[in-house]
C-alpha cells in the first residue's frame, strides 16, 4: 500500500468522524442563550476558598499526628483528598463557565479577533490536559494539596470585573431584544 | 459511447433523474429563494451531465478531446459548489457577524493552504495534473468545510437539519472523490488494471445517494432567514476589553497548573 493512500485514507477517515461529530451534536443554540448566560452570571466555586484553605492546613496534619489515634491521620488525609478533588472539579466548572461566557460575548460582538479566539482555544486545550494530569495525580496521592488555593485566587480576582461586564452587556442585550420584539408586535398589528 | 460500461450509463441516467428531482423539490417548495446559489449549482450539474453525455456520444469516452472538455467543464460546478457552501454557511451564521467574519477567513485559508499542498508534484503530465487538481480540490473543500463546522460547533450554534444534510452531503461526496482518485492512481501506478469504470461507479453512485438525501431533506420548507441581530450597544467594546483579560487569566491559570507540584508555587 502506498504512503499517499494511507495518509489520505487516514485524513478522510478523520474528516468523516469530525463531520459526524459536529453534525450530530444536539446542544442548544449559543446565540439565543447568550443573553440568558450573561444574565445568569457565574456560579463561582472560588467562594469556598476560605473553607478549602482551612481544610488543607498543614498544621492540622501535624496536630493529628500528635494525637496518636491509629489511622486517623490517613483517614483525614483521604477525606481531604476527596474534598480537594471535588474542589478541583469545581474550579474546572468555573473555568468552563468563563469560556462559555467568553463565547457568548464573542457571539454578540459584531467583530471578533481571530488571534484572541485561537489563543483562547489553545489555552483551553492546555488547561484541560494539565487539569487531567493533576486530577490523576491527586487520585494517586502524588500532588501536594495546599497549592490548590493558588488557583482559586486567579479566578476570584477576575470574576468581579467579568460580572460587571456581563451585567452591562446583559442589560443592553435585553434592551435590544425588547426593542426587536416590540417592533415585531407592531408589524403584526399593522398586518 | 462504446467504451462507457452499460451500468455506468444507467447510473449516469439515474443521477440526472435525481438531480432533476432535487431541482423540482427546490422550486416546488420555494427553497430556491433561500438557496439561489445552491439551486444554480444543481442546475449546472444537470446541464454538465447532459452536455457530457452528448460529447461522449460524439467523440467517445476515452478520446483526448472528450477528456479535455469534460475536465475543463468541471471548473464551473466546482466554483458553484464553493459558492453554494459559502451561501449555506452565511445563512447559518447570519445573526453572528463576528463569527461569520472569522468563519469565511477559516474557509479561505484552509482551502488555499490544503489546495496548494495538494498541487505539489502535479506538473508531470496533463492527466496527472488534472487528477491531482481534482483530488486536491475535494480534499481542500472537505478540510475547509469541516474546519468551519468545528468553528460553528465551538460556538454552539444551531444548524437547521436541512443545512446539516446539505453540508454533510457535500463533505461526504468530496471524501469519496478523494479516496476514489487515490485508489485509482495507486492501482494504475502498480499496473493493477483500469479503475475508470470503478471510479465512475463509486463517485456517481455516491453522488446519487447524496442527491437522494438532499431531495428528502429539501422537502422541508426552509425557515425564514434569521434576522441580522442588532448587536447590543458597546458589545464590540466589551469584547475587545474582556477578551484579552479572559485570555490573560486563562494563561495565568495554566501557569499555576504548571507549578502545581512545585513547592515554591507563586501567588498570583
Amino acid at each position: 500500500m502506498s504512503l499517499t493512500l494511507i495518509v489520505l485514507g487516514a485524513t478522510v477517515a478523520l474528516l468523516l468522524v469530525l463531520l459526524v461529530w459536529t453534525l450530530s451534536d444536539t446542544r442548544q443554540q449559543q446565540g439565543s442563550h447568550a443573553i440568558s448566560a450573561l444574565k445568569e452570571g457565574g456560579r463561582a466555586h472560588v467562594k469556598f476558598l476560605p473553607q478549602m484553605r482551612r481544610a488543607l492546613e498543614i498544621g492540622d496534619g501535624e496536630f493529628l499526628a500528635r494525637t496518636r489515634v491509629r489511622g486517623l491521620r490517613e483517614r483525614v488525609g483521604r477525606e481531604r483528598r476527596r474534598v480537594a478533588l471535588s474542589y478541583l472539579s469545581g474550579l474546572r466548572q468555573d473555568f468552563e463557565e468563563l469560556i462559555h461566557i467568553s463565547r457568548a460575548i464573542a457571539a454578540l460582538s459584531p467583530e471578533i479577533g481571530a488571534a484572541q479566539e485561537i489563543d483562547r482555544l489553545r489555552l483551553k486545550v492546555i488547561f484541560l490536559c494539565r487539569y487531567r494530569i493533576i486530577w490523576i495525580s491527586l487520585r494517586a496521592g502524588l500532588a501536594p494539596l495546599p497549592q490548590i488555593s493558588d488557583l482559586s485566587n486567579l479566578l476570584s480576582g477576575f470574576s468581579v470585573r467579568l460580572e460587571e461586564a456581563m451585567k452591562e452587556l446583559g442589560e443592553r442585550a435585553a434592551m435590544v431584544a425588547e426593542m426587536a420584539s416590540s417592533s415585531d408586535r407592531r408589524r403584526i398589528h399593522h398586518a | 459511447m462504446d467504451a462507457l460500461a452499460k451500468y455506468v450509463q444507467w447510473v449516469w441516467g439515474l443521477s440526472i433523474a435525481v438531480q432533476v428531482v432535487v431541482c423540482g423539490v427546490l422550486f416546488f417548495r420555494g427553497n430556491f429563494r433561500r438557496l439561489p446559489l445552491f439551486t444554480i449549482y444543481v442546475l449546472s450539474n444537470v446541464c454538465q451531465a447532459v452536455a457530457l453525455y452528448l460529447i461522449y456520444n460524439q467523440f467517445g469516452f476515452r478520446s483526448r478531446a472528450a477528456v479535455l472538455i469534460a475536465w475543463s467543464s468541471q471548473c464551473v460546478p466546482q466554483l458553484l459548489r464553493v459558492l453554494a457552501i459559502s451561501e449555506i454557511l452565511r445563512l447559518i451564521l447570519k445573526p453572528y457577524h463576528g463569527i461569520w467574519g472569522l468563519a469565511w477567513r477559516v474557509l479561505a485559508v484552509a482551502f488555499g493552504v490544503v489546495f496548494s499542498f495538494a498541487l505539489i508534484d502535479s506538473g508531470r503530465d496533463l492527466s496527472w495534473a488534472i487528477a491531482l487538481a481534482d483530488r486536491g480540490f475535494h480534499l481542500a473543500f472537505g478540510v475547509a468545510l469541516v474546519a468551519c463546522l468545528l468553528l460553528v460547533h465551538y460556538y454552539s450554534i444551531l444548524i437547521h437539519p436541512v443545512y446539516k444534510a446539505l453540508l454533510g452531503g457535500f463533505c461526504f461526496y468530496s471524501c469519496t472523490v478523494v479516496m476514489a482518485n487515490t485508489i485509482g492512481r495507486t492501482l494504475s501506478l502498480h499496473g493493477n488494471g483500469d479503475f475508470r469504470t470503478g471510479w465512475q461507479l463509486l463517485t456517481m453512485g455516491t453522488f446519487v445517494a447524496v442527491l437522494a438525501v438532499w431531495a428528502v431533506a429539501l422537502r422541508t420548507r426552509l425557515p425564514e432567514p434569521a434576522h441580522e441581530e442588532v448587536a447590543p450597544l458597546g458589545a464590540e467594546r466589551i469584547y475587545w476589553e474582556m477578551s484579552p483579560r479572559i485570555n490573560e487569566r486563562l494563561r495565568a491559570l495554566n501557569e499555576q497548573l504548571d507549578h502545581f507540584w512545585k513547592p515554591e508555587a507563586t501567588q498570583p
